[in-house]
């Protein structure tokens, strides 16, 4: 910023407000504007009355409709940014205490989503399997440090989401998928979790069971990696079955984002 | 102007911001059209002009935290943010999703005097075009190069070839006729326009 913008005076100001209300300012010279009237004890009434006349541009302009396929298309956004993030007061955290302490809670879907099977190996590895993250704090630090690992690794992640709960199916092609889950829903004692992967005629090909323990995050490694397949889907189940018979409780499109 | 009530906008940003999806539905089926406009009037694109307008509502949908109704109107915010990003693709930048410091900055520019607001809300469409009509014709054109053509009355000089003094005395009386027209009489003291001289005004 020169020393005469830096100098500014109220007259000066007062000359610059229509371009400063019409943002038709040099960078420099609209914030010296905004410098000044930031801290100034005169009102420039002048200046601050013409502030808003843009918007008059904006409103006489004949509107254009736009094509019926924009609206499915921002629609169809919003519902993929509110499945990753949704607005701050839905958020957990942002206005009331956790209630969970799952550590996936603690990623944000936009961090969260490269988690890689990097991620979910190193748990294994350290032996996070059916480890209550919440009284470990070790173990919690180092599954964090693994994911932020894998995070830097790039890789992809699918997120799943249900009745039963969430988590993601995280992908290195050629190197398997597991599905990483945290706090799902309790099942009675005769019943498993069993996963299924999907191909675009709707195939269902079982990939694993599991049952989760209360509080604790599971990480189930499928039995086929993801090649060929559009879906992934949880059903729960009396016993391993060839053939889902039960209703899916947690599901994820497999494409990429 | 009458389709617009700021206090609807406010109730919809609550909305946006409880998590409702309808209601950005509802804002998209408000003023898309209208940000299209906008878009399409920058870039000359339609299909670009589509893009930004899909970027913009996903943003608005995205920052919504960011929107404060103390300080502006949906309408304004959401034009603002379709209006930097036409802008940025005709400078040759990259448009980003993100509601960046230049929305909030242009915000604070744009929606901090609510008699604009009013006498927008007061007036039909026709009403405000035909005020921007009876500009004499450099006047318009000088606020239409600021405005859609995000060019700085420096620019403007070049452009129309007249001195510094002649383009940004000629975004003033713009204004103050515009004000004028619609009767904004409460908005600020008189004489915005009579302090200009022939010389600076360019006429």
């Amino acid at each position: 910023m020169t020393d005469e913008l830096r100098a500014m005076d109220h007259a000066a100001v007062d000359e610059l407000g229509a371009a400063y209300a019409l943002d038709a300012l040099e960078p420099d010279e609209a914030r010296a504007v905004r410098d000044h009237l930031a801290t100034c004890t005169q009102p420039h009434a002048e200046l601050r009355a013409l502030i808003g006349a843009d918007q008059v541009l904006a409103v006489t302009l004949e509107p254009v409709e736009p094509s019926p396929a924009l609206r499915e298309r921002v629609m169809a956004s919003i519902e993929r940014a509110a499945q990753e993030q949704a607005p701050v007061a839905q958020r957990p955290g942002a206005a009331e205490p956790r209630q969970r302490g799952g550590w996936l809670d603690w990623l944000s879907p936009r961090v969260a989503r490269p988690l890689a099977v990097a991620a979910v190996v190193a748990l294994v590895a350290v032996g996070a399997w059916g480890v209550t993250l919440q009284s470990q704090l070790a173990e919690r630090d180092r599954a964090l440090r693994a994911v932020a690992d894998a995070i830097a690794e790039g890789e992809t992640a699918f997120r799943v989401e249900g009745t039963a709960g969430r988590g993601y199916v995280v992908d290195t092609p050629g190197s398997g998928a597991a599905l990483v889950v945290a706090d799902l829903a309790a099942l009675p004692a005769d019943r498993i979790y069993e996963l299924w992967l999907l191909d675009a005629a709707g195939t269902p090909v079982a990939v694993g069971t599991f049952t989760p323990a209360d509080g604790e995050v599971a990480v189930v490694e499928l039995e086929r990696d993801l090649a060929g397949y559009t879906t992934f889907a949880v059903t729960v189940e009396a016993s391993r079955v060839d053939a889902p018979t039960g209703d899916i409780v947690m599901a994820a499109p497999l494409a990429p984002s | 102007m009458t389709d617009s009530p700021p206090h609807d906008d406010a109730l919809l940003a609550q909305r946006i911001r409880s998590g409702d999806r309808s209601a950005l539905g509802e804002l998209y089926d408000r003023y898309a059209s209208l940000a299209l406009a906008t878009a399409l009037r920058v870039v000359a694109d339609r299909q670009l002009a589509e893009d930004l307008v899909h970027d913009a509502f996903v943003a608005t949908w995205q920052k919504i935290d960011r929107f404060d109704p103390a300080r502006g109107n949906m309408r304004a915010w959401l034009l603002t943010i379709v209006r930097n990003r036409a802008l940025d693709q005709v400078r040759g930048g990259r448009a980003s999703i993100e509601v960046g410091a230049a929305d909030e900055q242009a915000l604070l520019r744009t929606s901090a005097n609510p008699t604009w607001e009013a006498a927008i809300a007061r007036r039909s469409t026709a009403e405000l075009r035909s005020a921007l009509d009876e500009l004499p014709t450099e006047q318009r054109e000088a606020i239409e190069l600021a405005y859609f053509g995000g060019r700085t009355y420096r620019e403007i000089a070049v452009l129309t070839g007249v001195p510094l003094g002649t383009a940004n005395g000629r975004l003033r009386l713009a204004l103050a006729k515009l004000r004028d027209a619609l009767r904004m009489t409460d908005a600020a003291p008189s004489g915005a326009g009579e302090r200009l001289g022939a010389d600076e005004a360019g006429q």
